[in-house]
């Protein structure tokens, strides 16, 4: 479970930040009072054009960030109270996610077991596991950077996975990624539901929202401009399709920089 | 925790060929070149100015008193040729074409009467960028004057001691130790130093800026481990790649030594045994860490605060000049470990290690500028953390 209460997150601007933004106001408010909540066996999904503050949100959840005000419970732990207890329950994605390309995947893998304090016994058995599943026994060995996209995609998707997260954030996972391999992250978040995981997603793509998500949120310039389940978005729909009808919530809030 | 972040960086680091270059091919590699080098040079020089004969020209003529005596110069002051000049003018254009290298002018009489005891005026040209010929005249000068002064005392008998009311004689009570510590010893902190800066900065730079840059740093930072212990880690590794390249500068003297041998004078060799000695060796490494930490801690800043693996690169290699500059006052035979150099980081450093060498060092400002370097690692590994605590840093 996840839950945000009227989050807020503000950052402070460099004069140089001040320049590029034309602005000259002190701080900038990425995430301005947002709250929702995403369900253990559901599939969340947060959309919103460029700069909207979606990957905020998520770097919030995550711990990466600390909010400037507002609430962060992930699986029953106040995240902003305690983040390196709500971090052992999160396993985190992102499309932009890089990998240590020197070490090869059993490296990698046995490397972010022990950060999460994983056993070697524990951790054999689930690398075991994820490999059968990912299709990744041939490669295991290989240096990382010599690795196929797609190869690199499943080693993240089981340095992910190694500490059986209870909550799994997705930021764009399948930006720049061809059909093929995004379709393993697709796979991935499908599983995860089943295993009545709580998973929340960022992204662009319209059908995969449609084909993933029970509930959705859209966010623009910070603030919240949905948020119910995906079948009441659909049923409130003024619009042929899903795409339109998200640009259509977002022009009715009068606001107009966004692409999808 | 922390362990587990230090052992995979370092894996990381060692996989890592530049890194391995700086940190270690290159540190190795210097001290054998460079005395190598020093040797061959050295070795040439000696042949050339045994075997090369100086040209030396006269204005005048062979049976000149000034030229007899010149010519009958013994061979062990160096090989010559007199060529001689019935004017100045093609003196100085040869001398101009270094077709000689001294030339002699006789002014006013040529000849020394032992009669009247006349004196004779020798006008030496020289060129100054020819290294060794202006020594080269007065030894050959002071030679024939000598033997002339001589003759004159006798003919005049006079006991030279009685012309002569003090005789001194010098006596260096330094021993070869303390001239090569006071003299030479600050190449040793200086290149130990210069390489644990290099050896800092390739994984300082891959294991903050190049982890921001590739995105792995993020993934890092949502694992449930602090970001003291992460720092920590990442920065175990940084300080033991600045030492293991003082190391490997340390073990490339050792091999140009021990190995290559390439020090042939006895005297000097059991000078150097005697320094390189490990309780010598172990209080350079103890110095060496904490200025490693603060180095580690002055770069690391910076690679968290750089946006890409370039703009750090561009920032740290110029303050490699800001840091190792100092340490060049090891040359300087004048400036001497004290109270207020054992505060100044680096000069601290360079100038307790030479008083080692030489055997002189006061324990009390051995363990001050100690004091210092480890407050300072202390100050510089706090600024690192919170650049590192600042999240708009490190995503």
């Amino acid at each position: 479970m996840i839950e945000i209460v009227d989050l807020r997150k503000e950052f402070t601007l460099s004069k140089q930040q001040k320049k590029e933004l034309n602005t000259s106001e002190n701080i900038a408010i990425a995430v301005d009072g947002i709250s929702f909540k995403c369900e253990p066996g559901k599939v969340f999904s947060l959309l919103g054009p460029n700069g909207a503050g979606k990957t905020t949100t998520l770097r919030i959840l995550s711990t990466i960030f600390k909010p400037t005000s507002g609430s962060v419970t992930i699986a029953g732990i106040d995240a902003v109270k305690y983040p390196e207890e709500a971090r052992k329950k999160i396993g985190f994605l992102t499309g932009s996610t890089g990998l240590y390309a020197r070490l090869t995947p059993n490296e990698l893998i046995e490397y972010f077991a022990s950060l999460y304090g994983i056993s070697k016994k524990e951790t054999a058995q689930r690398k075991e596991k994820l490999y059968e599943l990912l299709d990744m026994n041939d490669f295991q060995n290989k240096r990382i950077g010599k690795l196929s996209t797609g190869m690199k995609q499943k080693v993240s998707i089981c340095r992910t996975m190694i500490h059986d997260p209870e909550v799994i954030i997705f930021d764009e996972p399948t930006s720049g990624l061809d059909v093929i391999t995004a379709e393993n992250i697709i796979t991935l978040i499908s599983d995860c539901k089943k295993e009545g995981k709580t998973v929340i997603f960022s992204s662009h793509i319209m059908s995969e929202v449609d084909l993933l998500c029970d509930d959705l949120a859209i966010v623009h310039k910070g603030k919240l401009l949905f948020n119910n389940t995906m079948e009441a978005f659909k049923n409130e729909m003024q619009t042929e399709n899903l795409t339109s009808e998200f640009i259509r919530i977002v022009k009715e809030n009068n606001i107009n920089e966004f692409s999808i | 925790m922390i362990f587990n972040i230090f052992k995979k960086e370092l894996k990381d680091t060692l996989r890592d060929k530049r890194t391995i270059m700086m940190m270690i091919v290159i540190p190795v590699l210097i001290f054998p070149v460079i005395m190598n080098l020093f040797v061959s040079v050295s070795h040439s020089f000696q042949k050339e100015a045994a075997t090369k004969a100086i040209k030396i020209g006269v204005v005048g003529t062979k049976n000149d008193f000034f030229s007899t005596k010149l010519e009958q110069l013994p061979s062990f002051l160096g090989k010559k040729e007199i060529l001689y000049y019935s004017d100045s003018s093609h003196l100085a254009k040869d001398l101009q074409k270094d077709s000689i290298q001294i030339g002699l002018l006789q002014q006013g009489s040529t000849e020394i009467s032992k009669e009247i005891f006349n004196q004779l005026n020798v006008n030496v040209l020289y060129n100054a960028t020819e290294l060794g010929m202006k020594e080269r005249a007065e030894e050959y000068i002071e030679y024939i004057e000598r033997e002339e002064k001589s003759k004159r005392l006798d003919l005049l008998q006079i006991d030279e001691q009685k012309i002569t009311p003090i005789k001194s004689t010098y006596t260096n009570i330094a021993s070869s130790k303390e001239m090569i510590g006071k003299l030479a010893g600050g190449i040793l902190p200086y290149i130990f130093i210069a390489f644990g800066f290099i050896g800092c900065m390739y994984p300082a730079i891959d294991l903050f800026t190049g982890e921001k840059e590739r995105g792995t740093l993020e993934t890092l930072l949502t694992t449930p481990v602090s970001r003291l212990k992460i720092l920590i880690g990442k920065m175990g590794v940084v300080v033991l790649s600045g030492l293991l390249a003082s190391l490997s500068a340390l073990a490339g003297l050792y091999l140009s030594i021990e190995v290559f041998q390439l020090v042939e004078d006895p005297e000097l060799l059991t000078v150097i045994h005697s320094i390189l000695s490990p309780t010598f060796i172990l209080v350079l490494f103890s110095l060496s860490l904490p200025l490693t930490i603060f180095f580690a801690g002055v770069m690391i800043p910076i690679a968290i605060y750089a946006k890409s693996f370039k703009e750090a690169q561009s920032i740290i290699t110029p303050l490699n000049i800001v840091m190792v500059l100092p340490a060049m006052v090891g040359f300087f035979p004048g400036i001497e470990l004290n109270t207020t150099t054992a505060c100044i980081p680096v000069v601290n450093v360079v100038l307790a290690t030479k008083d080692l060498i030489a055997g002189t060092v006061s324990p009390g400002l051995l363990i001050l500028s100690f004091g210092v370097m480890l407050l300072l690692a202390g100050i510089a590994v706090l600024i690192s953390y919170k650049r590192f605590d600042n999240e708009t840093n490190v995503v």
